[in-house]
């Protein structure tokens, strides 16, 4: 083994010798050679719309010298005569790991069961924060890997850029060219760019468990650098900080994987005066326009999803329309880019095999994708976004002589790739020698004649021997370079009559030795005839543009082609429940117009649309104080989360929403969970169902925020649990620290802000902290509280703390034990948002009963019922009506439970919550009495706009089955077709609310 | 005298409430005529301005107020003019006893260790003086079908009343039932970053089948076996082949739903009743054939995919009775919530069940898949008296309203903790209700 080493050595010398540096020992003389070429006769693209034919390319000492056609041939340089080839610039792969080692997988979920991790693990002065990585640079780790090289000059790249995908904030990462030279050499570029995600990869910190906190751990990560960089004097060192700082000005590639998570990385990006370059997912066609708007150009991959194995009935019923559509649609996703006009780069990441990389590409082509933007997606873009356009991505003097030889024009169905030249040394990928050698040949074994049949083209000719009139064979053949070896029976019988023959071209014809069935050995030859008849061959028709189903909104069952406008509607003959001092009105018409209530009267008249609602009830939408729905996290774990925000992570895609539009809810507070003392900030939103995410949030509604008490943030489900608090004594200290610090905060602040302007400008700012601006809003009664809570002891301290520091709760949520201290609460002046029969699955609500709501509605706290969970958020107004049998509330009062009583919580009542000229058509008609179990809602109206209709609902089940058929058809015949496909699977996202098992949303034990 | 006492009586319980639950009921003393009601038979029948009698535990006369027995005198006669009569709701599949609050492991005691446990019977562990029991009459769940959990074969069920002072008190019929968890074809796998769960093939379901087989075939086989020792298991299993106890399978996807009822069918078992969720549908005409009744999944419950209509759960009950099917209603989740099996009842005629085939499946229909028909489950001449009186509609949530309520003739109070915590604050702040 020893003695192995040094030839190793001496090999890999030998390989890395031709432009090896100066400064580096040589085990040898002096070996440069330069490395001249000239490339002749060649269709030459220097980018993706410039096109030269009968071109000369020369190179020299790996770099492109000129490019252009009828250039002369400079002597001594080697001529490589590329008749009938294109040459392209190779493509450039901006997302890699290549030559980075492989990154151990994290384990666990972190942050909610076992002990949690308070702090980080990194050693060395780094970031508070383990998935904060700013420090890190990938050319620090590089090193050349022929293995992955090899498959990535295979598919025709020749630069990549390579990241660690570590982190939320992954350090720099580095071009590099898929040469096999030292790493000096291959290095193009070290920190070509910063990279950002939403992937906290190998941290298992506690805090940020989810996308909510990964948004506010960049945010703060933003702010903390900006600060830590103008401190003369660092008061601490952070080496992730000033790595941070030092590659702002690099380009910014923030890994989203998706349309959602593009627009949600776009406005952290908007907030610092970043544009990210975004990489996306494959799927902005399903919100092209506000992708569109983003600005950002997109990394995107072409790895499109297998269609689903649906033969069997059964199993089809469990993949979703979204998988389906998204089947058929994905490989549009690049033309219908192109069209948009947004800038964008293909990845061969998520590639099965990188291999079939042109073969997507050319896919995309059919569905849309024109070829420019195509070979633009895969050189001069991906060089542009990290500025190396004046080293690679197009094919002009000075460049590096990275460029690939094809066997014809790049994106034709035949076309093969056959060298990968790397700055300026040929890769051999698949040597196609293109002689035609299909015809009719005569064919003389031994002394008997054949006539031999060659047809089909290089790689797959057949061979056929055609031994009399009435019988033909075909021979096995094998064609290697000018060697050629063919077998076949001779005889009808095809017993002991195996000829096989052995030779070499020759000319037009072949020539060489055999030996037949009885072992003699014979000459034979085959001589040129006559070409074959080209009527035979079939000319492959071109492919038409597939067609395709269309975008609906959202992207999933009952979405619609259309969304939902506004609609001018007279409601006639309804019994109006106004929760107002008018009560209900029997047979009275209401008139809504420009998404307001218009007129309440009789005999109204209308120029829209008239509704018989006659036997019918109409109130005033359903209001839903507490819900978890419409978001894709709703629990980060620090202690105080206040500096997360559910509004960063609105799901428009939910399908509970359309489920709760067709119980009747309208808007809702979409609440962060109750993992922590302080959680994040609420999001207060309108169901408008096909609404991109931010058009959820209702415009100038007050901000609130979630706190919660009790068993779920002393972690009463995880006995490992370390975090603080663990009683609710420490819970109190939470609050008292929390604002106690937040008014020190406001303290520093006032004292900058007050500096006369000349010490302002030698003093330095104080750091901006989210968590304590966040809690300073709140003593400061800019952002309210709706606080998680059960049991009177820590109901009352939550009042005290607020008392305190002056300021109000607005709200308790849950709040079983409510009943047991309405009084102080009324005294307080703090609404409750409770349950209506929830009890009994914790310790802390073994005193829940479902007369909390009657008697605290009684005592004059103002009252509300919500949900909590998607299944009774879709059937909350008989939530409330279970207050009629549980307390004996009155009708009005209960409706006002769920509709004007949860506008006023969430101080949206002047303009909703009760059917009022003036106010905000979101109102509801039911098919009966709005309480009672064998109502429902015909009609959720929401600013005028008819987001649920039972008859539309019908309509929407119909086309969804229609449409289901045709996709399941389409998917057959594809399989048919001996297209791969895969198991049909169904993805799930998980309910979620507060309780009921165990925890928070990572609890799923039933 | 007697007043005086029964008064005393009735003040120890009053004061007790607080700190126990409510006084277990008395035997039936005394002939019990409830006249004027309009009576819900359970059987799909109703009787306007009805009467209904019961001695000793069992009904002696349900028909037309004006048949009613004359003499008047013989019984305590309550006046129900205007209210309506249910036969008591059954809960199958409940917990009920075995549970207290789920957040707690040592109130928990449903699940036991072990794949395999016949043997394992629910009602010893069945706590007569769960704060559960008088929550769920109180809305006019008078018996459950009281289940274990877990494993492939989770246990015995048997059918507990709610009152007793202990659990062979409270026992109706004992070990009517065995719970087969038959193994599911997908696993699902759980990706936090997206938070979504996504469904493979289980690649070892054809190994889980045949542990099944095995443990049934060996069962099957049990009886006859010569020079055995006695075996526990295998002894436990004995009533699923003589036909006394019902083989309630659980079951997830369609798939799964057929292939567990051939195989119990192929292994001798005599009386086969399915437990599933929409996925049912999808094989009713399988269902039907093969007599199979359904206890189906909560009514109250988020469509199980997001290509499903929005009220299928809703529309499910009125679906499989349309196909013919037996069904019946059952709750699973927080066990708090199982009080609103009347809702789910109530929901099931919103989306097109008849009412009265809404009530069947929480009574008749229950009571025959778990073979106490005969005993219970309607409201018919000597049956069980057990039954209660609501002011409206049992279905719905203003209705609900019960002012009466007797087990096998016992009149159980229905006020209980929860109610004197409501009349404690009420004083509290002077409220008047």
């Amino acid at each position: 083994m020893k003695k192995a080493i040094p030839i190793l050595f001496i090999t890999l010398l030998l390989g890395k010798q031709s432009f090896a540096q100066e400064t580096f020992p040589r085990n040898d003389v002096r070996d440069l050679r330069g490395g001249a070429y000239a490339f002749t006769n060649a269709t030459v693209y220097t980018n993706s719309y410039i096109k030269i034919e009968n071109a000369v390319l020369l190179i020299r000492n790996g770099k492109i010298e000129k490019v252009g056609a009828g250039l002369a041939v400079p002597a001594g340089y080697t001529e490589v005569n590329l008749k009938g080839k294109f040459v392209y610039p190779s493509f450039i792969d901006l997302h890699t790991n290549y030559g980075l080692p492989k990154l151990e997988a994290a384990a666990g979920g972190g942050g909610f069961s076992g002990a949690e991790q308070i702090q980080t693990k990194t050693k060395g002065p780094y970031n508070a924060n383990q998935a904060i990585k700013s420090e890190y640079n990938a050319s620090s780790e590089f090193t050349v890997d022929s293995k992955t090289a090899e498959k990535f000059r295979a598919s025709g790249f020749g630069t990549v850029l390579t990241f660690r995908a570590d982190g939320l904030a992954r350090g720099t990462s580095a071009i590099v060219t898929l040469g096999e030279e030292r790493d000096n050499v291959v290095v193009l570029k070290d920190k070509a760019a910063a990279h950002l995600s939403f992937n906290r990869g190998s941290s298992r910190q506690s805090y940020p468990v989810s996308q909510m906190g990964y948004v506010a751990v960049l945010r703060q990560t933003y702010l903390d650098a900006d600060w830590y960089s103008k401190q003369n004097s660092k008061p601490f060192k952070d080496l992730s900080l000033e790595g941070w700082t030092a590659t702002q000005s690099l380009p910014q590639i923030f890994e989203a994987n998706g349309w959602l998570n593009d627009l949600r990385a776009d406005k952290i990006g908007d907030e610092f005066g970043k544009q990210y370059i975004i990489r996306g997912g494959g799927d902005e066609y399903q919100r092209i326009n506000e992708v569109k708007a983003t600005n950002a150009p997109l990394i995107i991959p072409v790895s499109f999803p297998e269609a689903f194995d649906v033969d069997d009935p059964i199993d089809a019923d469990r993949v979703s329309l979204t998988d389906m559509k998204h089947w058929e649609m994905a490989p549009a996703n690049p033309g219908i880019l192109e069209k948009a006009g947004i800038e964008f780069a293909i990845t061969s990441d998520r590639l099965k095999d990188k291999a079939d990389l042109l073969k997507s590409v050319r896919k995309a082509i059919e569905y849309g994708l024109s070829e420019t933007a195509a070979l633009k997606a895969l050189t001069e873009t991906p060089a542009k976004l990290v500025n190396i356009q004046n080293k690679v991505g197009s094919l002009s003097a000075g460049l590096e002589a990275n460029f690939i030889i094809c066997s014809g024009s790049l994106f034709e169905e035949a076309t093969v790739i056959n060298e990968n030249w790397v700055q300026g040394k040929r890769f051999p990928i698949k040597e196609v020698d293109n002689t035609d050698l299909t015809g009719k040949y005569n064919l003389t074994v031994d002394s008997k004649s054949y006539s031999l049949e060659v047809s089909g083209k290089a790689g797959e000719y057949k061979f056929k021997v055609k031994i009399t009139d009435s019988l033909s064979v075909d021979a096995k053949s094998k064609i290697e370079r000018d060697l050629v070896s063919l077998s076949f029976n001779s005889t009808k019988e095809k017993k002991n009559d195996l000829v096989r023959l052995s030779g070499w071209r020759q000319g037009t014809s072949w020539k060489g030795n055999g030996e037949l069935a009885s072992g003699k050995e014979v000459d034979w030859k085959a001589e040129f005839a006559a070409s074959l008849d080209k009527k035979d061959e079939k000319k492959e028709a071109k492919k038409d543009k597939p067609t395709i189903g269309d975008v609906i909104y959202p992207f999933t069952a009952f979405g619609s082609k259309e969304k939902v406008k506004a609609e001018e509607l007279l409601i006639k003959n309804a019994t109006v429940w106004t929760n107002e001092k008018e009560g209900i009105l029997k047979n009275t018409d209401v008139l809504i117009k420009d998404g307001k209530i218009s007129a309440i009267g009789n005999n109204l008249t209308t120029a829209g649309k008239t509704i018989d609602a006659s036997g019918k009830h109409l109130t005033a939408g359903i209001v839903d104080e507490h819900t978890h729905i419409a978001l894709s996290a709703i629990n980060d774990a620090a202690t105080n989360s206040s500096m997360v925000r559910t509004e960063d992570v609105i799901d428009s895609q939910d399908a509970d929403i359309y489920r709760a539009l067709a119980g009747g809810v309208v808007a809702a507070q979409a609440l962060h969970g109750s993992a922590n003392p302080i959680g994040g900030h609420s999001s207060i939103i309108k169901l408008k169902w096909g609404a991109a995410p931010d058009e959820f949030k209702i415009k100038g509604a007050d901000k609130f925020i979630k706190f919660a008490l009790g068993e779920n943030v002393k972690r009463s489900g995880n006995p490992q649990s370390v975090r603080f608090p663990q009683t609710r004594m420490g819970v109190e200290q939470v609050y008292v620290d929390a604002f106690t610090n937040a008014i020190e905060y406001e303290r520093k602040w006032n004292a900058y802000t007050a500096l006369a302007p000349k010490d302002k400008a030698t003093a330095t700012a104080p750091r901006r902290d989210l968590v304590d601006e966040t809690m300073l809003e709140i003593v400061r009664g800019k952002r309210f509280v709706t606080c998680h809570s059960y049991v009177q002891s820590e109901i009352n301290m939550m009042m005290k703390v607020a008392e305190r520091f002056n300021f109000k709760i607005n709200s308790f949520t849950h709040i079983l034990e409510g009943y047991k201290l309405a009084d102080q609460m009324k005294a307080h002046g703090v609404a409750a948002g409770t349950f209506s029969d929830w009890w009994n699955y914790k310790w802390e609500v073994h005193y829940a009963i479902p007369y909390n709501a009657a008697i605290l509605n009684k005592e004059g706290v103002l009252t509300a019922i919500n949900s909590d969970d998607a299944n009774i958020g879709r059937r909350l107004n008989q939530e409330a009506a279970k207050t009629m049998k549980y307390g004996d509330v009155s009708e009005e009062d209960a409706l006002k439970f769920v509709t004007l009583n949860p506008a006023k919580i969430l101080h949206l009542d002047s303009q909703m919550g009760s059917i009022k000229v003036g106010k905000s058509a979101d109102v509801v008609l039911w098919t009966g009495h709005p309480l009672s179990v064998y109502t429902k809602a015909d009609k959720t109206i929401i600013e005028g706009g008819v987001y649920f209709d039972l008859d539309k609902d019908k309509i929407l089940r119909n086309e969804l089955e229609k449409e289901r058929a045709r996709l399941i058809n389409k998917m057959i015949d594809s399989k048919k077709a001996g297209a791969p496909t895969q198991k049909g699977q169904s993805k799930q996202q998980e309910e979620m609310h507060c309780e009921e098992r165990g925890l928070e949303e990572t609890n799923f034990e039933n | 005298m007697k007043a005086l006492l029964k008064y005393f009586l009735l003040l120890l319980i009053v004061s007790k409430l607080h700190a126990q639950t409510p006084y277990p009921a008395e035997p039936q003393q005394k002939p019990v005529l409830i006249t004027g009601a309009t009576i819900h038979v359970g059987n799909g029948q109703v009787l306007v301005n009805g009467a209904i009698a019961f001695d000793a535990g069992k009904l002696t006369y349900v028909g037309s107020a004006s048949g009613a027995p004359a003499d008047k005198t013989k019984y305590d006669v309550i006046d129900a003019t205007g209210k309506q009569v249910y036969p008591g709701f059954i809960l199958p599949n409940s917990q009920v006893g075995l549970e207290e609050v789920s957040s707690i492991r040592a109130t928990i005691d449903f699940d036991e260790t072990g794949e395999f446990n016949p043997n394992v019977r629910s009602l010893i562990s069945y706590n007569t003086d769960s704060e559960m029991i008088p929550a769920f009459r109180f809305n006019g769940i008078l018996m459950a079908e009281v289940a274990p959990v877990g494993g492939v074969i989770a246990g015995t069920s048997s059918i507990m009343q709610m009152e007793g002072w202990n659990w062979e008190d409270a026992a109706h019929t004992k070990d009517v039932a065995i719970h087969l968890n038959w193994p599911g074809t997908l696993k699902a796998k759980f990706d936090f970053d997206t938070f979504t769960r996504t469904f493979e093939a289980n690649p070892d379901y054809p190994k889980n089948i045949e542990e099944i087989n095995v443990f049934f075939n060996d069962a099957l086989h049990y009886s006859k076996l010569v020079g055995k020792e006695v075996n526990l298991k295998m002894e436990a299993m004995q009533g699923l082949f003589s036909g006394a106890q019902t083989l309630i399978i659980h079951a997830d996807l369609a798939k799964e739903i057929v292939d567990a009822i051939k195989f119990a069918q192929a292994h001798g078992v005599k009386k086969i009743a399915l437990l599933a969720d929409d996925q049912a549908l999808k094989v009713v005409s399988f269902l039907k054939e093969n007599n199979i009744p359904v206890i189906l999944a909560p009514v109250h419950r988020v469509p199980s995919k997001d290509d499903d209509a929005v009220d299928l759960p809703y529309e499910l009950p009125s679906l499989m009775v349309k196909a013919g099917i037996m069904i019946s209603l059952s709750h699973d989740g927080m066990l708090g919530l199982s009080r609103n099996l009347p809702f789910y009842a109530g929901t099931a005629v919103a989306y097109g069940l008849e009412k009265e085939e809404a009530l069947k499946a929480m009574t008749l229909n229950t009571a025959t898949i778990l073979g106490i028909e005969k005993k219970t489950g309607s409201l018919e001449v000597g049956k069980d008296a057990t039954l209660f009186i609501s002011a409206g509609d049992a279905l719905d949530y203003n209705g609900n309203k019960l002012s009466d309520a007797f087990i096998v003739g016992k009149r159980v109070i229905l006020n209980s903790k929860q109610q004197e915590l409501y009349d404690r604050y009420s004083k509290k702040y002077g409220h008047k209700k």
